[in-house]
This record gives structure tokens, sequence and C-alpha cells, in this order.
């Protein structure tokens, strides 16, 4: 028995319940949080979309230092984000395949922030409406 | 791998991020929950508070790392020098395997 903690981008919630219905998997626990994950070491990852954002931005600003800062803390990780955690409980040998079908509805062009995976050993857990537990209680 | 599971009172946030930031842990996942503790809530004459809001942050560690970060908590979550009811709780929990969904493989 496993606990699948899934961290992903609010906008990928949607893809991500049809991946694991796809997976065979129908039960998960989500809920709103807010995350940040390691800082961009390397800027060149992140130049493009910063570009793209500074043209936007800069029409009409009036400090263009201060609008690059808040461009850069947009984009470089040091912000905290909503995304939306995923609690899923699954038999062993289904892990990999949830893994799989988690990382393909999230993986993205940006190179960063598209989440994480966490999996935890669960010990024992009971259906309330059954009084059933371990591996049955599951699905 | 470690899961760290810390309670801590909301108006610490800021400065717990900070302070993890500073000491080499940037990643964490932040959820506002209510909750209680041993004390049954907060008793004022008949009324009582038992859904009183905290911060759950959770972050996720290698194995030696452990005592730093749970030092990091304790100095910054506390209130005071000898700490209040509700300052909160840290949960550790053991983490058998961790994705990175951009680099689409395994590892922190």
């Amino acid at each position: 028995m496993k606990e699948i903690m899934a961290v992903v981008r609010m906008n990928r919630t949607g893809a991500t319940k049809k991946a694991l219905i796809e997976a065979g998997v129908a039960g998960f626990t989500a809920v709103k949080v807010l995350g940040r994950g390691r800082p961009v070491e390397d800027l060149a990852v992140i130049q493009e979309r910063k570009e793209r954002l500074l043209e936007m931005a800069m029409d009409d600003v009036i400090d263009p230092e201060e609008t690059e800062q808040q461009v850069t803390s947009f984009l470089d990780g040091t912000r905290l984000f909503p995304r939306r955690l995923f609690t899923i409980l699954a038999h062993d040998e289904d892990v990999p395949r949830i893994v799989e079908a988690i990382t393909g509805a999230n993986r993205t062009e940006n190179r960063v922030g598209d989440g994480a995976i966490f999996i935890l050993p669960v010990i024992d857990a009971v259906r309330v409406r059954t009084g059933e537990s371990g591996e049955a209680a599951i699905w | 791998m470690l899961l760290i599971r810390a309670i801590v009172r909301p108006e610490k946030k800021d400065e717990l991020l900070q302070e993890l930031t500073a000491a080499g842990f940037p990643a964490a996942t932040v959820v506002d929950v209510v909750g209680r503790g041993k004390q049954k809530g907060i008793r004022m004459g008949n009324l009582v508070y038992d859904e009183i809001p905290k911060t759950l942050v959770l972050v996720v560690i290698h194995d030696e790392e452990k005592s730093a970060i749970i030092d990091v908590i304790l100095k910054t979550a506390r209130t005071g020098e000898s700490g209040m009811f509700g300052d909160g709780k840290i949960f550790v929990s053991p983490i058998e395997e961790v994705y990175t969904i951009s680099r689409g493989g395994r590892g922190l």
C-alpha cells in the first residue's frame, strides 16, 4: 500500500484527473495549496519567457529596473504559486503506472515548475462503509 | 528521503519560509488548515474554539538534513523563548520515491 502525493499545476488538474482514470484509478483527494520548488539556477531556462513577459510589461512603466526584478521573481522560483495537491492511495504494483500517468499529463515545455510526485508507505487503511481494512480498502 | 509536515501559526509563515530558504530549503508546499491540539481548542467562558487556523508546511528533504531543518522550524515557529500552546507540531514521515515532473526523472 502506498500513498502518492502529487503537486501539479492548477490548469493541469483536469488533464491529471483524466490521466488517472485512464490509468485505472478513480479515487483521489485533492486540495488547493501554495508551493514552490528548487530555485532556477540556470537563468537561460527562463530567458525566453522573461523576454516575452518584459515585452508585454514594458509599454508604460516608470521604473524598468523594478519591473524586470518583478518579472524575474515571477519566473525564477522564489514566489509561492497556487498548485493542486493530489493524494492517491494505491496498491504497490500500480504505483509506476500512476506515476507515469501523472508525469505524462503534467510535463510542459517550460522545464521548471511542473511539480513533483512523492511516494510514501502506508501501514493500514480502513473503508468506513464496510469496515474492511488493508489492501481491500483501497479499491 | 523524508517528508516534514510542520503545523505552525499562520502569522509565522512568511518568516519561516524566509528562514528555510536561508538554511538551504527553498522548496515548500503551503496549505491553510484548521485544527486543535491536546488543549481541546481555546475555551473562553462558554465559547469553545476548536477549529483554530494554522498553516501546514510540507518540505521533502534528504535524510541527513533532518536535524538542520527541525532546528530552523523550532527556532522560527516558537513564540518567545519558552514557547506557548498553539505553536504547532512537526511530523516526519519516510518517503520511498520522488519524481520531479519537469525533469521527467527520479530525485528531488
